[in-house]
């Protein structure tokens, strides 16, 4: 009688094999059940027969079964036609180049599908006017301070000033928005940043204003409201006629004068609108920032994007303060990719060797024209890796338009920094591990020799080109008479390198064939 | 560059059990000792290459021994020269798996 046991077990494998089935394409799939059901029962003959409970038999046969899976796969690969081109084209130079140009088409696109992504690009902060600092106390380093009092702008702005022909000021508070004609009973509204700035801020730095209204369209009583592109569509759902409308903000009423662009705003502080006021509505109050342009005599004073101002307070009092380029506080993407790719660069030789490998076993040499082909290709793999890392890191940095722009800042320095460095690795490593004549990917690694031996024979991996072309020898270990990869060019000559067996030759010593 | 066909070591030795007289894969598999995953994929492929060629036992033979009819696979004239071929690269070949004629010297 048969134990419950076995019949579990043989449904068990039968299941394995019935998973497995499906993904065999559906014309080759009653052919591959009747092949794999009938080795089955001559496997559970030979592992587990009947009557006999082995739980390592069953391990066996269930082994069997889940190597159904792999067949199963490797058929799907190569059933069609269309399948064995496709297992043809694989690990091809062209291969990886599409795959390269498609991974640069899509990271490209979502960079320019990402709002936060598109503003930087399409409105970096190379659009803010040239020649304007921002000032802060020179006793500070975090630059992200709000530093500079009021009453410090207002002495600077009456003084004659040599190096500076224009000031602005502003100072960040969390204010909801909510439109006047909401109604009161409505629920509590997000709290934004509102810069309250000087009304000539937006003309300071030459930013932009979209669906600007002019200052006598609108009630000239009240101060005038900027909306970031973030408020503008979150809380106004982005009506194109919201210019003129009328808000409150707390107590106080303003009057939308224009909404600025996504991304338009590299300063310190995360504001969603710009309460545009007049100077004498900062007397008093909380410090805030500065920024000045800065006159040709003050452009003569810089000095690696900063100068040092000494300044005369209110009450004469003298400030030691720092002038910061703004191109220097918000550099752009671009900048600062090539910055991280140029520190990549370096480190490059830490993580891997930059040699590309090229050493033959044999006299034969790769000819010039083959050379030129291999170094075509590591071009075009470079050139199309770096455009992919360059707009990924924008993607990481600035897809979410909600952080801090001084973060995404630093997540793509960090980021661009890593992919270039193991991108780098990697486009060297492939192509270290290339077929020179054919620059196919070299397969089916295969150990040769013992490490135990490393001091008597040689061992290590050997890899075959599939079109035929070479062997690549890797060694295990580095030795002096062995430290680098070598190609074996299989040409006439190299069959003749081979003797027949019972010539004298130890067995495993050269052709790398191991049974295990 | 050499005109044959060039094989993977897995290939070679599964080409030559083969020859030898191992003609169906759980045989395969126990000669060589290699996993079905990696023995029925690669059969696979050198049909597809057309170096071996399968056929079905006859259901009259199956069912005069009260099992299922196997899937049995032979040589083709393209993997005979082949496997002449992988001989000469792999002189270990033979000394791993004996061919029927060497077997019966």
């Amino acid at each position: 009688m048969t134990p419950p046991s076995e019949w579990v077990h043989h449904v068990w494998h039968l299941g394995l094999l019935r998973g497995a089935s499906l993904l065999v394409p559906a014309r080759q799939r009653a052919e591959w059940w009747r092949e794999w059901s009938a080795e089955l029962w001559h496997v559970r003959q030979a592992c587990a027969p009947a009557g006999t409970a082995s739980w390592a038999g069953e391990r066996e046969v269930t082994a069997f079964c889940l190597g159904a899976f792999q067949d199963a796969f490797c058929l799907r690969r190569h059933g069609f036609r269309a399948g064995i081109a496709f297992a043809a084209w694989q690990g091809s130079a062209a291969h990886c180049v599409v795959f390269l140009a498609a991974a640069l088409t899509a990271s490209c696109a979502l960079a320019h599908l990402l709002p936060g992504v598109r503003a930087e690009l399409t409105l970096p902060h190379q659009s803010i006017r040239r020649d304007l600092v921002a000032i802060q106390n020179a006793d500070f380093f975090d630059r992200s301070s709000a530093t500079i009092l009021p009453a410090q702008y207002h002495a600077w702005k009456e003084q004659e000033q040599p190096y500076f022909d224009g000031f602005a000021f502003y100072r960040v508070t969390r204010e909801s928005i909510v439109p006047e004609s909401a109604p009161a009973a409505t629920p509590v509204r997000t709290a934004w940043g509102v810069a309250h700035a000087s009304a000539n801020v937006f003309a300071l730095l030459g930013l932009p204003v979209l669906l600007a209204v002019a200052p006598g369209d609108s009630d000239g009583n009240l101060p005038r409201l900027v909306l970031s592109d973030v408020v503008w569509k979150r809380e106004f759902g982005a009506d194109p006629h919201i210019a003129g409308t009328v808000v409150r903000m707390g107590e106080r009423r303003a009057v939308i004068a224009g909404v600025a662009p996504d991304g338009s705003w590299g300063l310190p502080g995360q504001v969603g609108a710009w309460l545009l006021q007049p100077d004498a509505d900062f007397a008093s109050g909380e410090p805030g920032f500065a920024i000045a342009h800065l006159t040709a005599a003050g452009k003569a004073e810089m000095w690696a994007q900063c100068v040092r101002i000494t300044a005369y307070g209110p009450h004469q009092s003298v400030d030691d303060l720092l002038g910061v380029a703004l191109e220097e506080r918000a550099p752009s993407p671009w900048t600062i990719y090539l910055f991280a790719a140029f520190l990549a660069l370096l480190a490059l030789p830490a993580i891997t060797s930059v040699s590309l490998g090229e050493y033959s076993i044999s006299e034969q040499r790769t000819t010039w024209s083959r050379k030129l082909y291999s170094w075509s290709f590591l071009s075009a793999k470079i050139a199309l890796l770096l455009p992919i890392f360059y707009f990924v890191s924008l993607d990481l940095a600035y897809g979410r338009t909600t952080s801090e722009p001084e973060s995404g800042l630093y997540i793509q320095l960090v980021s661009c920094f890593f992919m270039v460095l193991f991108g780098m690795r990697w486009a060297l490593r492939d192509q270290r591990q290339r077929c020179p004549v054919c620059l196919r990917c070299v397969e089916h690694p295969a150990q040769v020799g013992q490490a135990s031996r490393t001091f008597l024979a040689w061992n290590g991996t050997e890899l075959m080109c599939m079109d035929g072309h070479t062997l690549l020898h890797v060694p295990g270990i580095p030795t002096s008479w062995f430290s680098t990869q070598r190609w074996l060019y299989l040409d006439t000559s190299w069959e003749f390198l081979f003797v027949g067996p019972g010539a004298g030759m130890e067995p495993g010593t050269f052709t790398g064939f191991s049974p295990h | 560059m050499a005109t044959e066909a060039k094989l993977s070591h897995t290939a070679a030795i599964i080409l030559q059990a083969v020859d030898a007289g191992f003609v169906y894969g759980f045989s395969i598999m126990e000669m060589t000792g290699l996993p079905s995953g990696t023995v029925y994929p690669a059969m696979r492929r050198l049909e597809r290459d057309d170096l071996i060629r399968s056929q079905w036992e006859r259901q009259s033979i199956a069912d005069a021994e009260q099992r299922p009819p196997r899937k049995y696979y032979r040589l083709t004239p393209a993997g005979r020269m082949t496997l002449q071929a992988s001989r000469r690269r792999y002189p270990l070949l033979e000394r791993l798996i004996p061919s029927e004629e060497v077997k019966s010297v």
